[in-house]
């Protein structure tokens, strides 16, 4: 969709209001599309051991973060 | 305390929450409450308007402020990401609004108040108190809003240049005739 010539403009901006906003959105996708992905994993009957392996963390990361707010929503299955 | 809240002003909180929700926020600042107060026909409303405080007007120097907790197209399309492609991806293995904010967009889910935005609501009743009244309106709410001074609906107000003490004490006339 973005045009190579605005991309081109954008990467090559040192402007920090164009660049930290393209990092802060990016940073939110990433927190989302790893919710989604994770919770997937659990609803496949996926450990926390084998999510953190394949995400690069450890067990205790990826639990912390994505343990807490599942309960609820798997009990609703 | 939350006996002694009038109608009103029980909108003002259970309104704060729906404003947090519509905005994808996940707490209930005092930018919320101010929101909320700036529904058509209350004492505070009334008041607000009369100094140039309108409900659109605070929500886009609320976006503004919060930052968006929302994916930015436009600045994702400046890294080359094309958004509405992710979303399409995402949705088809996931289902329509699998990318949307979790939790905090959920129907009916719980949304907590910020300890500022709680102090707003104590310093509400101690201007009840002040001002002689037995019960707690919206208007004493914007009140405590005013006299915790800090948070982003005074920030919001600053910035555009309300004169916070003729504020006051319009309020206070409005809600002591």
């Amino acid at each position: 969709m973005a045009d190579t010539a605005q991309v081109a403009t954008a990467a090559g901006s040192k402007d920090p209001t164009v660049g930290l906003a393209a990092v802060r959105s990016l940073r939110l996708l990433v927190e989302r599309l790893e919710a989604l992905q994770v919770a997937n994993a659990r609803d496949l009957g996926w450990t926390w051991e084998q999510i953190a392996q394949h995400l690069g963390v450890s067990r205790q990361a990826v639990h912390k973060k994505h343990a807490s707010g599942r309960r609820p929503l798997r009990r609703r299955d | 305390m939350f006996e002694r809240f009038t109608q009103e002003a029980r909108d003002v909180v259970v309104g704060a929450q729906a404003e947090a929700r519509a905005l994808r926020h996940r707490r209930i600042g005092t930018e919320h409450l101010l929101l909320a107060m700036l529904a058509p026909g209350t004492t505070a409303a009334r008041v607000l308007t009369r100094h140039g405080v309108g409900h659109d007007a605070v929500v886009a120097a609320v976006r503004v402020h919060s930052g968006p907790d929302e994916l930015d197209a436009g600045a994702l399309s400046s890294l080359g990401i094309d958004l509405d492609a992710v979303r399409g991806r995402v949705e088809e293995a996931f289902g329509p609004g699998a990318l949307d904010a979790p939790q905090a967009g959920r129907p009916g889910g719980h949304i907590p108040f910020t300890p500022r935005a709680k102090k707003v609501l104590e310093l509400a009743l101690r201007e009840a108190i002040a001002l002689k009244s037995r019960t707690i309106t919206d208007g004493h709410i914007a009140l405590g809003l005013i006299r915790e001074g800090e948070g982003l609906a005074m920030k919001v107000l600053h910035d555009r240049g309300v004169d916070v003490p003729a504020l006051r004490d319009d309020l206070r006339l409005a809600l002591n005739p």
